[in-house]
């Protein structure tokens, strides 16, 4: 189960609020490459995994995910913060107000809403860390894009500190795989789907 | 087969003098399967107020995007020691996930884990309970009490001569 600690893993101070650059923020929050999706991705892979030690490394990574969700989501909040009127009405978030007004929403930067096509959970093992270095790379471009269209010293501090996570769980994650092969075939690692074949 | 064999040495070679960047790849290796090396056991660690600001504890895996890293520690207050033990033992944890046997970080997770305990207790005597069952030890219900950890103030107040 899960127990709520009450503070960020990281402090989100956002001093001024910037209704435009939280319409990008956004989907980090709950878009293609973001955060809602990586957390439900590994929380779900786990149950098909076989092995205990890469049921922990999902459990945890997911786990931090789930912070890191709290943590956007809390960027956009703070960007979002005592809007004056010509705020709300500024360019590139009018069409995010009139759905949300400040609310925070998982949705694209596009305004898509937050989809499970974005992510699998194919139930092999091999395939499904595959899938999660692509994922962790995919969230590391998508915080070098925000780091080079924001120029807010506090969103890019925030920024960088979950950017550089991704760095670190992609290389957790291709451990995994050397862990995984380990326990296969050693001339034929896709012999059977060790999640369903014994 | 020579000119394979070369950048290896050379690898291995400034191996001792580097940061933790280089890994360790299999010797027998099947094909059509992506490789990461596996991070050697024991590796450098930043202390925990630097790797906190860096987003990582492993300099091997301080990999930042076009120079930009945060180079100010965060402000000392009783929150922000409080993120900083528990990032250690987060980045530290997930490190032990795939090496389980590396007796000297496992060391520093219990000494970061016995760090945090105590900066918890100090931090919920007082600011307040972290967890709801915390909020057992109070004299009356303080859970509800704001800041939340998503507003503002949460993250700019609690310094700690305060």
């Amino acid at each position: 189960m899960f127990v709520y600690e009450k503070k960020l893993q990281y402090p989100v101070k956002i001093s001024k609020p910037n209704p435009k650059l939280a319409s990008i923020v956004i989907s980090q929050y709950g878009g293609p490459d973001g955060e809602l999706g990586a957390s439900l991705r590994y929380l779900s892979q786990r149950f098909s995994m076989p092995y205990p030690e890469l049921k922990g490394l999902l459990t945890d990574i997911g786990t931090e995910e789930l912070g890191h969700l709290e943590m956007v989501g809390a960027i956009v909040h703070q960007l979002t913060r005592d809007l004056t009127e010509e705020q709300q009405k500024a360019g590139g978030f009018a069409s995010y107000f009139v759905d949300h007004t400040a609310g925070v929403y998982p949705q694209f930067a596009s305004g898509t809403p937050w989809t499970a096509a974005t992510m699998q959970v194919k139930g092999d093992p091999m395939t499904d860390l595959v899938e999660d270095m692509a994922a962790e790379q995919k969230a590391r471009t998508t915080y070098d894009n925000i780091l080079r269209l924001s120029d807010d010293p506090d969103v890019n501090d925030v920024i960088k500190f979950l950017r550089a996570r991704e760095v670190v769980h992609f290389q957790r994650f291709g451990e995994a795989v050397q862990k995984l092969r380990e326990k296969l075939n050693e001339k034929n690692v896709y012999y059977m789907n060790p999640a369903i074949d014994r | 087969m020579e000119v394979r064999m070369q950048p290896m040495v050379r690898q291995r070679e400034t191996e001792e003098k580097d940061d933790g960047r280089f890994g360790i790849l299999p010797a027998r290796a099947p094909l059509a399967n992506p490789y990461v090396p596996f991070q050697r056991n024991n590796p450098p660690t930043y202390p925990a107020k630097k790797g906190v600001v860096r987003g990582t504890l492993f300099p091997g895996l301080d990999l930042p995007f076009m120079g930009m890293v945060n180079e100010a520690p965060l402000p000392e207050t009783h929150l922000h020691e409080l993120q900083t033990l528990g990032f250690a033992l987060v980045e530290l944890g997930e490190y032990l996930d795939t090496h389980p046997d590396d007796a000297e970080a496992f060391e520093m997770f219990r000494s970061y884990a016995d760090l945090y305990k105590k900066g918890r207790a100090e931090y919920e005597k007082l600011h307040g309970p972290l967890t709801q069952g915390g909020a057992a030890n109070a004299e009356s219900y303080t859970w509800l009490q704001d800041p939340w950890p998503w507003d503002f103030a949460a993250n700019t107040q609690m310094r700690k001569e305060d």
